[in-house]
């Protein structure tokens, strides 16, 4: 049984994938954006942190419910 | 390690059948007084004229803080930059405090899940008193009646989703800072410290606002 908690709380953490896609594809446009247009920096960044933040929650969503596995299904 | 992740109880008031205080909430009415007492002492000897060194530096933290929640909120959310502020400096801090040997009450859902549940709050008292009920009732259904459903599940799904972030990130944080400590207790998790510790706290404190700053803006339209 517990084998397979730990599976399943794998195939949850799996969600970081995409989060990690995500945030690396922002954060190379925003390189690009700024290499191109210096003087917008202030503004990209706040975007870029807000849009890492939104990628990010998926992950987050993914790691609170593999803990959730761990704690409540022995 | 996993004792180390629950919050544990720490005294009981004895009314009403007990009430229970947890380690989050003694940690918090720490940094509160803290905070309380560093805000007596930094005000006290204020001047218009030849201001002191930390006043400069208190008034300019203070105008940086006005300025970037101004952009965000526009100049009818100002009244809620104050809360938002004490929010910012109460998660900066609190984040933080994992180093100097404190739990971090954020790593407790129910602060996190209280905390959003008051951004839940403010941001729907913000939408009614910006527009009216009427107003904002009607704001429901637009642009088109059939985003109503997808607009009244947001009011849920906003404050669950601050709530999560936090208490996520700050978890996370903590159990992989534990993982790294109990592998190679010297020297080794110093720079990761840097991250976990202290950069992602400041950030998921900023996140927390900046969110928060921004449904409001976006409600008050």
């Amino acid at each position: 049984m517990s084998t397979l908690i730990a599976i399943g709380a794998g195939i949850a953490v799996l969600t970081g994938i995409g989060a990690g896609i995500g945030i690396g594809i922002a954060t190379s446009k925003a390189v690009d954006a700024i290499a191109r247009q210096p003087e917008a920096e202030g503004k990209i960044r706040t975007t870029l942190i807000l849009g890492c933040a939104l990628a990010e929650a998926t992950a987050i969503y993914g790691f609170v419910i593999a803990l959730l596995c761990i704690f409540f299904l022995k | 390690m996993l004792e180390e992740l629950n919050c544990e109880t720490v005294f009981t008031i004895p009314v009403f059948g007990g009430i229970g205080i947890s380690e989050s909430t003694v940690v918090t009415w720490i940094i509160m007084a803290a905070l309380v007492l560093l805000a007596i002492i930094f005000v006290r000897n204020l001047k218009v004229e030849n201001p002191g060194k930390v006043q400069l530096l208190l008034e300019s933290g203070i105008g940086w803080a006005e300025d970037f929640f101004r952009d965000v909120l526009g100049e009818k959310g100002k009244v809620y930059i104050p809360y938002l502020i004490t929010v910012l400096i109460y998660l900066a801090v609190s984040n933080l405090i994992g180093i100097l040997g404190f739990k971090p009450p954020t790593k407790d859902i129910n602060v996190t899940a209280g905390l959003a549940i008051m951004s839940m709050v403010l941001i729907e008292f913000a939408g009614y008193r910006a527009k009216g009920v009427k107003g904002k009732l009607k704001s429901f259904a637009e642009p088109v009646a059939v985003v109503l459903p997808i607009n009244l599940l947001e009011i849920v799904i906003r404050p669950v989703s601050l709530c999560m972030r936090l208490f996520g990130n700050i978890l996370g944080s903590f159990v992989v800072m534990e993982l790294i400590k109990a592998i190679v207790p010297v020297l080794i998790p110093i720079p990761f410290s840097f991250y976990f510790d202290i950069f992602d706290g400041l950030i998921q404190a900023y996140v927390f606002v900046f969110l928060t700053a921004l449904f409001i803006g976006e409600t008050t339209e």
